[in-house]
């Protein structure tokens, strides 16, 4: 029974067969014409209804009506108003001290250091669904780096990071030129900051202290049950069972915890410090992110722009910097899987004779000369 | 050369403002320093010179490099430009130098707390005077609690009978001045003197050696300075006079 298809489907079908032997289009053709289920991704919403149901049907853009208040596109709306223009950076907790005002105020503050935080990816809502920015901090030995991120640090053409965040931003605006660092100067005095990071952690903890339990008596007749957490819950009647969510003991602490609208009180690109009044969850020690506050305005237009600029003077070589690392490890990676890594570690390698041919066809089907020969010349 | 047509694409179109770059590039490269100048290199041609800047991946039976890795070194960032890792891995010690240096330019306070014999100790009777008036609060130094700029003092009086003891940052710009009243005839054997709390060995006012130590600080202002208080600096020579 052919009418269960669409007739435009069929039609595309039929359109579409005579490519099928090409191997670029054959695939994403058929995927798109048969798949059962209704197609899902960022463009078309995540919707399950059925294409045919059309929900949207009864408000079209001619028809006056205001814009929907549901469905994929207003969420994505929704989010982007809480979610920070720009992104944030990576810092150590380097614990807590005094800020003494000099009208005698004396304000608790915490100390966050940065070590070497860079930039190391933008991702786009047409690739990964979502604007944000990777950031990495400090150094990592490489002898403690698997090989697939050895590769990927290689591609970007940077040292192998510490720790590696990412940070949502609200859209392609707030993304960064890869490999750049970011300085305590990212920020302004004065500045509202969410500070997150994982408090310590306190192991399998009691009722007592996990939820604040008020424990049993010490006396009256009370024998070993004095920081039990007593009753889970009525009897018989109302379902004998616990219900879901019943506070009882177990795991504490090393959960996300976030400090929203912390005021900076202090900046210093050499000591790579931020100080932010009062405290901030884990030891010391713990990797914290630090980020413009969501439930404040974002900073002005201009200190954005003078951040963004800043960011231009000092790495004015960024994006030539990240495409030869590209090639390089396209190079590298064809290298690795033909196992000729080892003559190029020697520095030894020369093309044989068949790898010449197949380089000059190569150079003949782009019908350019490669970059390497143009290098040369130079 | 061994780039894959997916990579190659793009340059294509951006050839010619690459090509400027590049030649700019020679010049960039010539002032950089040797290290990073081995980085940001790109070998197009991997016959030129051994590339020590790989990391190998050596299997662990055969002994041969089972892989090798490119790896940029930390210190260039971007194209070379150097990454500045933080001066100093303890920021906590250098805020508080540095604010020590704004509360404190004389280092008059630090020196009265330092751990020196001329310092002022526990055992001690001190005197702290606020800035914005008020009755100066004198005391025996029971603990000195050091911590940089929030280092602390905990004194304890008795005021009408009753004991009472106060906590004072020593560099806050609300106390104008820190004075040693009497010192103590031996050194105190505890770092904190607790157990002065106890009725047994409670010294009950200190007022009474305040006055003596006012009676003699008076011997040395003449009659008609009397009205001008000299705010004392925190090396107890400067002379407080209510």
């Amino acid at each position: 029974m052919a009418p269960r298809l669409a007739p435009a489907v069929g039609a595309r079908l039929t359109w579409r067969l005579p490519l099928r032997p090409s191997p670029t289009s054959f695939s994403p053709v058929l995927r798109t014409s048969f798949s059962t289920t209704s197609p899902q991704n960022v463009k078309l919403g995540w919707s399950t209804l059925p294409s045919r149901a059309k929900p949207t049907r009864f408000n079209q853009v001619t028809s006056g009506l205001p814009a929907p208040t549901t469905g994929p596109a207003a969420a994505l709306k929704r989010k982007a108003q809480s979610t920070p223009v720009r992104a944030g950076v990576l810092a150590i907790k380097k614990g807590m001290t005094a800020f003494m005002g000099l009208t005698g105020a004396r304000i608790p503050c915490t100390v966050l250091q940065l070590d070497r935080v860079q930039t190391v990816l933008n991702k786009t809502r047409k690739d990964h669904g979502y604007w944000a920015v990777q950031v990495g901090f400090g150094e990592r030995d490489p002898k403690n780096v698997g090989a697939p991120m050895l590769g990927y640090y290689e591609a970007k053409g940077i040292a192998p990071k510490e720790e590696l965040a990412e940070f949502r931003v609200r859209d392609e605006k707030g993304l960064l030129p890869v490999g750049v660092q970011l300085m305590p100067d990212w920020f302004y005095i004065g500045q509202r900051v969410d500070v997150r990071s994982n408090s310590r952690g306190m192991g399998f903890a009691g009722g007592m202290k996990r939820h604040g339990f008020s424990g049993q008596e010490a006396s009256h007749g009370n024998s070993k049950n004095h920081r039990t957490i007593g009753s889970a819950g009525p009897s018989q009647g109302s379902g004998s069972r616990v219900l879901p969510g019943k506070k009882m003991p177990g795991r504490m602490g090393n959960q996300r915890v976030t400090m929203q609208n912390l005021p900076i009180l202090m900046i210093d690109n050499e000591l790579g410090i931020v100080v932010v009044k009062g405290c901030v969850a884990g030891p010391k020690g713990c990797v914290v992110k630090i980020q413009d506050a969501c439930k404040k305005p974002p900073p002005s237009e201009e200190f954005i722009e003078k951040t963004m600029q800043a960011l231009k003077e000092r790495f004015p070589n960024a994006e030539e910097h990240l495409q030869q690392a590209r090639e390089r490890h396209l190079e590298l990676k064809k290298a690795r899987r033909e196992k000729r890594i080892e003559e190029i570690l020697a520095g030894g390698w020369e093309p044989t004779k068949e790898q010449a041919e197949m380089m000059e066809r190569a150079i003949a089907e782009d019908g350019h000369e490669s970059l390497g020969e143009e290098q040369a010349t130079l | 050369m061994n780039v894959t047509p997916l990579a190659r694409r793009p340059l294509s179109c951006l050839k010619s403002s690459l090509r400027q770059a590049r030649q700019q590039k020679i010049f960039s490269r010539s002032m950089v320093t040797e290290v990073q100048a081995a980085a940001a290199a790109t070998p197009k041609t991997p016959s030129q010179s051994p590339d020590q800047n790989f990391y190998r991946l050596v299997d662990k039976k055969t002994k041969t490099i089972r892989s090798a890795f490119a790896l940029y070194p930390s210190t260039s960032a971007a194209a070379g430009v150097p990454l500045t890792p933080p001066k100093t891995t303890n920021p906590v010690a250098a805020l508080h130098e540095f604010q020590i240096k704004k509360l404190d330019p004389t280092g008059a306070r630090t020196a009265l707390f330092a751990r020196t014999r001329e310092a002022a100790k526990v055992g001690d009777i001190l005197l702290v005077t606020h800035r914005r008036g008020g009755e100066p609060f004198a005391g025996v130094c029971l603990s000195i609690r050091r911590a940089g700029i929030d280092t602390a003092v905990l004194l304890r009086n008795h005021i009408g009978k009753v004991g009472v003891e106060m906590w004072f940052k020593i560099y806050n710009r609300n106390v104008a001045g820190i004075e040693i009243v009497k010192r103590r005839l031996k050194r105190a054997r505890r770092a904190r003197l607790t157990y002065m709390r106890k009725p047994k060995h409670d010294m009950g006012s200190v007022a009474e050696y305040v006055s003596a130590w006012r009676k003699s600080r008076r011997v040395f202002q003449t009659k008609g300075a009397k009205g001008k208080t000299a705010a004392a600096g925190a090396s107890g020579k400067g002379g407080k006079k209510k």
